[in-house]
Order: structure tokens, then sequence, then C-alpha cells
């Protein structure tokens, strides 16, 4: 694993700005991977090994991700909205799995640990720096049971909903009187009033010659 | 630190005062009697006979715990010597017997107290424990009272008092007290007024006065006029004597004819501070020739009982390297309210750092 700095200067360039989330965020990572025994969580001998579970959608969350190299999209990266700074690294592995929490304190200490600093994120972002581990964060150790059907890999099961016809994959269907259907039909979509429609220039393709 | 009510509840049987008889204490009942005592009336571990009930009504208990303990939990007397452990740094000693759950860090020699003040924060943070000490640089003497702790409930889990712990623990403990090397110093009067005899020095009776009572030694005692090549003559004869601290006064303010600084740098000042947070004190100056400190006492000196020279000298005796940073965190709590009667260092000036 690269050394802090280089983490943290990647990370901001990556997220889009510094700020003392990616701080945490990356130490959060080290932390993590150090507990779970992966030094090199990127590396293709050990990507496969890891899954992160980030409970917040914060800067943190984009650091942890970024210096763990886990991915949405490959199912290494599990988004579960407690709103909690908080981040469970599992070595597939091993099982082994670490609940890492923000403290709440460390806010409060920011004034402690970088007396010298006028502006608040400045300080935050300096006394996250200096700031043992010991006093950044808590930690857990946990049990994390994952379902077959969380794992990366193929796709397990595809079921059409029974009332609108999508496909849906990897057991996410809702049964109701014994059918299934897909989340939007069973109802609590975060969207409503969905109808398809035409759209201009609709037989676009992209340029590839 | 104050949330008290975590996991006290959960741990504890409640028992009527008058069900307890032939069961132990399971922690120190406090006793009070205003302007006459404060202390235990019974131990921990004291076995409650029909004799102690009454005593016990007397001081408000009509019911008592007792202690149903798991194998992660720790009683508050443990908890203590755990934190103890962790907080004593070098110069610091504590004895293993806690009194109404509070253990006391004593200092182990004469020095100068230090405290890491952000762990101490962050470890009073922690629900379960607290620590109080002194102020950071204070001066004090083998067995005085640094610092003392306890944990807050009874009866808790072994967890956050182990993370106090270790915060605690990190970089050698949060209080040391750190022993006064005993330097020898080289007094530099300069001032041509002093060194033709148009008016006598006041200052070299004072600045001895005030390196003695830290245990130094004076080597020399030099004047110098305001000529700067005269003054590092005479800082350059002081290193060559074997001083291995060098106090300077006059010439530290901003007249033409103040040029000790000048006189400072042409004997090859490696770093030089000019002016600190401090009044009386704002034109104090500290400099280094290669490893040895030089401290530039303005005029104040001589007027006021204490200034900065109070506040700094004991640190660098201690071995502190000061710097810009040291000299302007004196800022909050460096404004000598200039009392008829002076308490120093019995009152807030210096302690705000």
């Amino acid at each position: 694993m690269r050394d802090f700095k280089s983490l943290v200067k990647s990370s901001a360039a990556a997220h889009g700005h510094l700020c003392p989330g990616q701080v945490v965020g990356v130490r959060m990572a080290m932390l993590g991977c150090r507990l779970i025994g992966l030094d090199e969580p990127t590396r293709i001998d050990q990507i496969k090994k890891l899954i992160v579970y980030v409970e917040m959608d914060r800067c943190t969350a984009d650091a942890v991700a970024h210096v763990t190299g886990v991915k949405l999209g490959r199912r290494s990266l599990k988004f579960t909205d407690y709103g909690i700074m908080a981040a469970t690294f599992v070595n597939l592995e091993t099982q082994k799995a670490f609940r890492i929490i923000s403290t709440e304190e460390s806010r409060d200490l920011a004034s402690a640990y970088a007396p010298e600093v006028a502006e608040k994120y400045a300080r935050q972002l300096k006394a996250y720096e200096r700031m043992p581990d010991s006093v950044l964060f808590r930690v857990q150790q946990v049990d994390v049971a994952i379902s077959e059907l969380d794992l990366p890999g193929p796709t397990r099961r595809k079921v059409a909903c029974s009332r609108c016809g999508q496909v849906v994959r990897d057991g996410r269907e809702v049964i109701a009187q014994g059918r299934p259907l897909c989340k939007p039909c069973a109802g609590g979509a975060y969207f409503s009033n969905a109808r398809d429609i035409t759209w201009p220039d609709m037989n676009r393709t992209p340029n590839t010659e | 630190m104050f949330n008290s009510l975590k996991g006290v509840t959960t741990v504890l049987k409640k028992i009527k005062l008058r069900d307890a008889v032939g069961t132990q204490l399971s922690h120190d009942i406090t006793e009070i009697r205003p302007g006459e005592f404060k202390g235990p009336a019974f131990r921990r571990g004291h076995t409650v006979c029909n004799e102690d009930l009454c005593h016990l009504q007397k001081l408000g208990k009509n019911h008592l715990y007792l202690l149903d303990m798991d194998a992660d939990e720790i009683h508050e007397d443990q908890a203590a010597a755990m934190l103890a452990d962790a907080l004593t740094g070098e110069g610091v000693r504590w004895q293993n017997e806690p009194r109404e759950g509070k253990i006391k860090l004593v200092a182990a020699i004469d020095g100068l107290l230090s405290v890491e003040t952000a762990t101490l924060a962050a470890v009073n943070m922690i629900d379960e424990v607290m620590c109080a000490t002194l102020h950071s640089h204070s001066l004090v003497k083998k067995d005085d009272l640094v610092a003392a702790t306890r944990a807050l409930p009874l009866v808790m889990k072994r967890a956050p008092i182990e993370r106090a712990a270790a915060i605690a623990a990190q970089s050698g403990g949060v209080v040391r007290v750190k022993a006064l090397r005993k330097a020898n110093v080289g007094l530099l009067i300069t001032g041509s007024e002093v060194y033709h005899g148009l008016i006598e020095d006041r200052f070299a009776p004072l600045l001895n006065e005030k390196v003695t009572a830290l245990g130094c030694r004076v080597a020399g005692v030099t004047f110098a006029p305001d000529d700067p090549g005269l003054i590092r003559q005479a800082i350059s004869a002081h290193l060559e004597r074997g001083c291995d601290l060098l106090l300077l006064s006059g010439g530290m303010s901003v007249d033409p004819d103040d040029v000790t600084r000048q006189g400072i740098k042409l004997a090859g000042a490696t770093e030089m501070y000019y002016g600190s947070a401090v009044l009386p004190g704002a034109m104090f100056l500290v400099a280094y020739l290669g490893e040895v400190p030089l401290l530039g006492v303005p005029a104040c000196g001589m007027y006021h009982r204490i200034t900065v020279l109070d506040l700094i000298l004991p640190r660098v005796l201690a071995g502190e390297h000061i710097g810009k940073a040291e000299l302007a965190f004196l800022g909050h709590g460096g404004l000598c309210k200039d009392c008829p009667q002076c308490s120093y260092p019995h009152c807030p000036f210096g302690k705000g750092t």
C-alpha cells in the first residue's frame, strides 16, 4: 500500500477536493486493511478477498473506496444507508471482519490536536492527521454473514416481475401473494409517476468508427 | 465522561439496607462532615453488620449495590489502576491504593510538570473515565500531587477502559515530570549607561536570584556597552568559559541604542525569536548558539517581580526547545494583572497553554 500522504493526495484528486473526510477515510481504510491482513488490497491476488460496507454517503466513503479499490459494480463495495461514519472491512478468505467507527469526540478534539490552526476545516484536517488511531476510531470485531446472492461473481438468479415483466437479478424481487414483483411494482420506489416516452434524436449511436 | 448512566444499572443488583447485613460492600462509602471530614466511612469489601445500619442510614443509604460482574466487566478500582498506569509518564509515580475509586499520581522527582493536553482531552472524552491534572509547566517537588484519575461507574465494561489506557499510554503517558538541569549560567548585562558607571546595575542580582533558585550556578557576570562587536565578544567569552545557558539583559527594545540583538547575531546565533505574547515581557528574546540557549530579558524584568522569564526559564532548563510557536502560544493567559499582592505561581499568569 502506498504511504498516507500519497493516498490522501490521489484520494482528494479522485473525490474532487481535499477535505477532512479524505483524511479520515484514508486512515480508516489503512487501518481496516491492516486489521484484516491485506497490505495491497488493489493487487490482483488480494482484490477478490475484500468486501467493504460503508455506512454513509459522505466524503469519507469515497476515500475508503479509493484506498481499498472496492467498487459498487464489482460488488466489493456495499452501501448501507445508516448515516453513520463507519465502514466494515471483511476478509472473505478468513471471514475476519472489523467495523471501524469514526469517533464523534475526534471533532471536539480537533482544537486540542491542532491549536495553531484557526480555520475550522484546516484545523480538522491537520488534527485528523495527528490523532492516533485510538482517538480517531473505535473498532469492533463483527461477524458478517454475506448471502451468496450478495457476493461478487456472475448473476446467481434472474426472475421476471409478475406485473411489469422487468427482470430482477440476484434475489432482489419481492414475493407478494406468492408471485414475484420488482421493488417498484411492490411499492415504495424512490420515483413515482413513471411513464415511457420517446425523445429527440432517439436513434443516435456513439461514433466508434 | 458525562454519560454516566450508560451500562451501570445492568450489572448491579440493588438490595435494601436491612437485607445487606452479611454482604460485602462493593465500593467505598464516602462521608462528608462539612469543614471537618471527607473520606471513606466504610471501605470496599467491608462486611455489613447490624451496628453499621444506623451509620449507613445517616449517610443517606437505604439501598446498597451487590456486585454481579460478568467476565468482560471490571470494578472501578481495577479500572483506576489501569488508567493510572497508562497515564503515568517519566518522573511520575502512583500507588495502587484507590480511595473512593480515585488514584493519585505524584511527582517522583523535583522538576517541571509536562501534560500532554490533547491526549488528556482525548482520554476525558471517553464516558467512563476522568483524569484531572495540574497545569502543564508547573514547577513541582518530589511527592507533590500532580494528577488524579478515576473511573466513573462502579462497574463497567473492560473495553472502554482498555481504549482509554491505550490512548493515555501512547508516547509514554500523559503526565511527566522532567528534572531541571543545573545550568552553568553566564549573565551579560548590556547598556553603556551601566558599563560606564552612570547608573548602578540592578539586573545582575535579580537574574542571579532567579537562576540560583532553580538550582543553577552563575559562572560569570560580564558587562558590555551598546556595541554589537563587544556584545559578541562577551557572548563568546561566556561560551569559552563553559556556560551552557546565557541570560542577557538590556538593549532589547526598539531604540537606536538597543543593539543587543545585532550582537547576538554576530556571535553566531543559529536561531533567534524576538517577541513573546506575554505582558510583561513582549520584547523577550530566545536565541540558540548551537545547543546553548540564550534568553534576552527586556527591561521590564527589573520592575516586575514575575515576567515571561519565569515562564520560559524552567522550560528551557527542563530541556524544551523554545521557538516561535511556544512564545506565541503564551498569549492566552499571558497577561499579568499586576496585583498589589503578587501570588504567582498561584494565579492564572502563564497557565493558558
